[in-house]
């Protein structure tokens, strides 16, 4: 079978389930939201009390990334409701076929949106900033511009994995959201060592001016990519192994 | 001309065989109506043709091609295997539409078959607001969009108005009229035997019967003859004497076992009796279901005592 037809198939699947395009536009909507509130809000507050003037830009990043697995996760899940994946293998049966074509689009969906959001949320934060505002100039700002887009389509992705292999978004949520919110969180500055290597952690690195710790900006994408690429990687083989 | 072949076919779940040793053609141009209770592994077959399942043992193959092989795969074959098997969120034209542009058919073929089907009014709703046999028309709306050379239709008349179910038969009967491959599963005999030229019949996943619709009747039906007469007392008399068994109905009519229409006319000549009817009755394929399927279960149970339960 020919590839580019089968993308364009996903691409059409996505825009037609509100679940999973509602969560893609969310993902920039929301972080935008977020910017304006906070920004005008406490914006010159905050940055008056110091602090990394980068990482600060990219406040509204903790709730994009949200968004981005509850697309990733949606996006996939969309085939396990209702017997949907009859369906799609009936008209794409090689599997291999079908696992890459839709992860393909959720990545590409995921990073197109995600850079638009990551400069987006930079300058609109920025803009409230006044005597205290930074440019793209500023050491680590374009670079964290550019790692926000790349972290989100990366946490889309290790939504997606999971869901391959799980089935269920609600299955994913419940066990990605909390981790995100509440086990890195806390855990997080308990463990020390090892929670630097967490997806959400480690992948945050590119956000600051100057990582500390043992990850550095790039590398600790890469840290993000590799959980991603396993969570991929086992449920190709549960989607080429498994009945439909 | 496209067939589909079942090679010694086995799907084990958990230690039960859904199919077991299943070898069996399906030929073009013909309608064969594929049947058998509940759990027989009628389902699982279907499956198993299409890939989504993957056999224990054994092959299906799509002219000549396991499924996965083919090159845009709803070209050469159509399917309905669960009319639930689309996303609810999703409007009827948009489940089509990522359909036909996966395997790179004519973007016309949406509006088409949601015309062929009657869909045409609703194309732009969400699948979760349609009624039963709305999804049942939109499944087929599915089987139809590739203009296939095979279709496989799992219970397509369920949900069905009988409008509906009439539309169905006349569809089938012009698909195989057309030189495609038909198979559609049913348990419901007298429909079944309103439209299929050639049964497969499943129980317990082994093939019971491979036949013409005609010559499965004639070999497990139960021929009789209908007769009503204006001296029941005497052709009854004479009837009996030549040994046949007869029965009345509810309407008057008299029922002769295991006889045909000239016999009875010859005696009842003889007699001098006023015959007011007299016709064949071939049997209905449900009683010629029926009486294979108690055989097998009578022989099933001597055989094997131990053997699973159908799930």
């Amino acid at each position: 079978m020919s590839v580019i037809p089968v993308l364009h198939s996903e691409w059409i699947k996505i825009r037609s389930v509100r679940a999973s395009f509602g969560s893609l536009l969310a993902v920039f909507a929301a972080t935008l939201a977020i910017t304006l509130l906070v920004f005008a809000t406490v914006g010159r507050a905050e940055a008056e009390d110091g602090g990394d003037p980068v990482f600060g830009a990219f406040y509204a990043i903790n709730f994009a990334q949200i968004a981005a697995i509850a697309f990733g996760a949606t996006a996939v899940s969309s085939e396990y409701a209702h017997g949907a994946l009859r369906t799609s293998l009936s008209a794409v049966p090689h599997r291999g076929l079908f696992h890459t074509a839709k992860t393909a689009i959720v990545a590409a969906a995921a990073l197109v949106v995600g850079l638009a959001t990551g400069f987006a949320t930079f300058f609109v934060g920025q803009a409230f900033l006044g005597p205290y505002a930074i440019g793209l100039g500023e050491p680590g700002a374009l670079r964290a511009c550019a790692g926000a887009g790349i972290y989100l389509a990366l946490m889309a992705l290790l939504a997606a994995g999971l869901t391959f292999l799980l089935r269920s978004a609600v299955a994913v949520l419940s066990l990605l959201i909390p981790f995100i919110l509440i086990v890195s969180f806390v855990v997080g500055d308990v463990a020390g060592g090892a929670a630097a290597y967490f997806p959400d952690r480690a992948g945050q690195q590119i956000l600051h001016q100057n990582p500390s710790g043992a990850l550095g900006p790039w590398s600790g994408l890469a840290v993000t990519a590799l959980w991603a690429t396993a969570a991929l990687l086992t449920g190709r083989l549960a989607v080429r192994r498994r009945d439909a | 001309m496209t067939s589909i072949d079942l090679v010694d076919l086995t799907k084990e779940y958990r230690g039960t065989r859904a199919v077991d040793g299943l070898t069996c053609g399906i030929g073009p141009g013909r309608v064969t109506g594929f049947l058998g209770p509940n759990g027989a592994g009628k389902s699982t077959t279907m499956r198993l043709v299409l890939g989504l399942d993957r056999p224990t043992s054994g092959t299906a193959t799509v002219g000549g091609l396991p499924y996965a092989a083919l090159r845009d795969p709803l070209r050469e074959v159509g399917a309905l295997l669960d009319a639930q098997a689309a996303h609810a969120s999703r409007t009827a034209r948009d489940h089509l539409r990522f359909l036909v542009v996966s395997n790179r058919l004519p973007a016309r073929r949406v509006d088409e078959v949601l015309e062929e089907t009657g869909l045409a009014a609703v194309a732009r709703r969400r699948i979760g607001t349609f009624s039963l046999g709305m999804r049942q028309r939109l499944g087929i709306a599915t089987a139809l969009l590739g203009d296939p050379h095979v279709l496989l239709l799992d219970e397509p008349t369920n949900g069905l108005d009988p409008e509906g179910i009439v539309w169905v038969r006349t569809l089938v009967r012009r698909l195989a009229g057309e030189g495609r491959t038909v198979l559609v599963s049913s348990h419901l005999m007298n429909e079944t035997a309103a439209f299929a030229d050639h049964l497969v019949v499943l129980g317990r996943g082994r093939l019971l019967a491979d036949v013409s619709t005609g010559d499965f009747i004639e070999r497990y039906g139960r021929a009789r003859v209908r007769v009503r007469t204006g001296d029941p007392v005497r052709l009854r008399a004479a009837l009996l004497a030549r040994g046949h068994t007869v029965a009345e109905d509810d309407d008057g009519r008299w029922a002769v076992d295991g006889a045909t229409a000239e016999e009875i006319g010859a005696v009842a000549a003889r007699e001098g009796v006023t015959v007011l009817e007299l016709a064949d009755d071939r049997g209905s394929l449900e009683q010629a279901y029926f009486a294979l399927t108690t055989a097998e279960a009578e022989f099933a149970a001597a055989t094997s005592p131990t053997a699973p339960q159908e799930a």
